[in-house]
């Protein structure tokens, strides 16, 4: 099996989609060269500024704006793995490779790694150089730390749950965001009240949003990269793959 | 080379009552080399079959074995051709790199080349640069026939191959199929085309509401006498006693038995003598007689 070629064939298969997050990136990117225009100058692009020149509104569209640039990884990921699996069995083409004398495992591994490594790519020039374009400056490579961690864990997530059904991405974005907001929570301290084990229980079945907040903090404040975090992350990510890859090798198609 | 012994298969539910048997208690044994058709009414079991036979989904209950391994192994380590029912690649690969893909999958040396010569074989030379998407539907049956015969497999299973092709790559189709027996592959067609299944196939599984229902020889050679039906548009007085027969089924419909295409012409030609006119005549005993019998509800106990 040409390892080349296969990609080849899964970037030209997925090629719609990723011609979709390029132009999603390119909003972005669009976006922060406006504010930067209407700004001047070189440093930081301060609220305050945008305020005075646009008022609310102005100031509420480049917070969203952010945010949502730290969730592009999320949505890259979620947009180019949904199906991974789940469509192929759907329309019959994980039969037309399952007569072959192929591993499955090594088939769908290399298509999983060649789309992982697509979002990775495009979440990192987009990020960083919206960074450039806002802050005037290059924020360090911890920002690839980040990128990989969301891109790592999301799309073994993904992967994972594209065996077993077809609404994989809605899924695992559903868990994405109840992950949050119960972080949030706990972080708050509403959590509390709640006995200590099923705090315990649902902090470890949802994907780990914790360590990857503290990932994204220490970005966004410039400091040592907690590698504890990212080990626990990858080691979540590592164990979801596993398991993906032991159900494949049997999966019914 | 195919064993299955008693083999059951149930999709959804746990408990006896609930979920859908697509298969019931099927036990067939189909010999290395030979051509077998499988018929049978849409929701027959056809495709379930096919799907246990190639280990994409696993028994209920039996034992589904080919050459001695469960299909799954078998398909894992020796490969077999494949064309489902409703073939389709993504709509975004061209036919070319298609082929070229599945054929690196095949792990076939030279990849290009073979893709190329089966490019040809099945006519697609000048569309191999097309998108999938836009092929019509008898150039992607093409296709699928074409990924299907890539490789030089053993098992070869066909579930409606002629579907949506010409009356010219119908004639190809049977001229491939003539190679592949020559080749001594096991092959497997199914076909709603019984007049089609009758021309290639050695025997025919006749399916029904999960379960074989016969198994029919196909005699290719066979010297016996032919029934056939005769129709006139209207009643001739004599033409009974011409065909042979004390009495007709309706006056103008006659089931005659002759021993050959020469003495029907005789009898024909006696028939427009006396001045009948020939509405139609069609082979009495013919695959599609046999398997619509076959079909026929069986008598309550």
């Amino acid at each position: 099996m040409t390892a080349g070629r296969i990609t080849r064939l899964v970037l030209v298969e997925r090629s719609r989609r990723i011609l979709g997050l390029i132009g999603f990136a390119i909003l972005f990117v669009l976006a922060g060269f406006v504010a930067r225009l209407l700004v001047g100058g070189s440093g930081h692009v301060e609220m305050g500024q945008l305020y005075q020149i646009g008022g609310y509104p102005m100031v509420s569209a480049l917070l969203l704006l952010g945010w949502l640039l730290g969730r592009y990884p999320i949505i890259a990921t979620l947009v180019l793995v949904t199906g991974w699996f789940s469509a192929d069995r759907a329309a019959g083409y994980a039969r037309l490779y399952s007569v072959r004398p192929v591993s499955f495992l090594r088939l769908y591994g290399l298509r999983l790694l060649t789309l992982l490594a697509v979002s990775f790519v495009m979440s990192a020039v987009l990020m960083p150089t919206f960074d450039v374009l806002m802050l005037g400056e290059w924020t360090g490579a911890a920002v690839f730390v980040l990128i990989g961690s969301y891109v790592l864990l999301y799309g073994s997530l993904t992967a994972f749950l594209s065996l077993f059904t077809r609404g994989e991405g809605w899924l695992a974005l559903g868990l994405g965001m109840s992950a949050m907001i119960w972080d949030a929570m706990r972080r708050a301290g509403s959590l509390d009240q709640a006995p200590r084990i099923v705090r315990q229980i649902v902090s470890f079945i949802l994907p780990p949003q914790g360590p990857l907040f503290r990932i994204e903090t220490a970005f966004g404040e410039i400091q040592p990269i907690p590698w504890i975090d990212v080990g626990y992350v990858a080691a979540y990510s590592a164990i979801l793959l596993l398991a993906t890859a032991v159900f494949i090798v049997d999966r019914e198609v | 080379m195919i064993e299955f012994q008693g083999v059951t298969k149930r999709f959804g539910g746990r408990r006896r009552a609930a979920g859908v048997l697509a298969l019931r208690d099927v036990s067939l044994t189909i010999s290395t080399g030979s051509v077998t058709g499988v018929v049978g009414p849409n929701g027959a079991g056809k495709s379930t079959f096919f799907a246990l036979l190639l280990g994409f989904l696993r028994p209920t209950a039996g034992s589904a074995m080919v050459a001695g391994m469960a299909p799954r192994d078998y398909t894992r380590k020796h490969g077999a051709g494949y064309l489902p029912e409703r073939f389709s690649l993504p709509p975004d690969w061209s036919v070319r790199s298609a082929l070229e893909g599945l054929a690196d999958l095949e792990r076939i040396p030279e990849a290009q080349a073979r893709a190329g010569e089966t490019l040809a074989r099945l006519g697609l030379v000048e569309h191999a640069d097309k998108a999938v998407s836009a092929l019509s539907r008898g150039l992607l049956q093409r296709l699928g026939l074409a990924q299907a015969l890539l490789a030089r497999r053993q098992l070869i299973v066909l579930d409606e191959p002629t579907e949506g092709l010409d009356p010219v790559w119908r004639v190809r189709f049977r001229e491939l199929i003539a190679d592949l027996r020559s080749e001594d592959r096991t092959l497997l067609i199914a076909s709603h085309d019984l007049t089609e299944i009758e021309r290639l196939v050695d025997r025919v599984i006749v399916m029904d509401d999960g379960a074989i229902r016969e198994s029919l020889a196909i005699d290719h050679a066979s010297t016996e006498r032919r029934r056939y039906r005769i129709e006139l548009q209207s009643s001739v007085a004599g033409a009974a006693q011409l065909l042979g027969l004390s009495k007709s089924e309706t006056e103008k419909v006659f089931t005659v038995e002759l021993a050959d295409a020469r003495e029907l012409s005789a009898r024909l030609a006696a028939l427009l003598d006396l001045g009948a006119i020939v509405e139609s005549v069609t082979p009495a005993d013919g695959l599609e007689e046999r398997v619509r019998a076959a079909l026929q509800p069986e008598p309550k106990a």
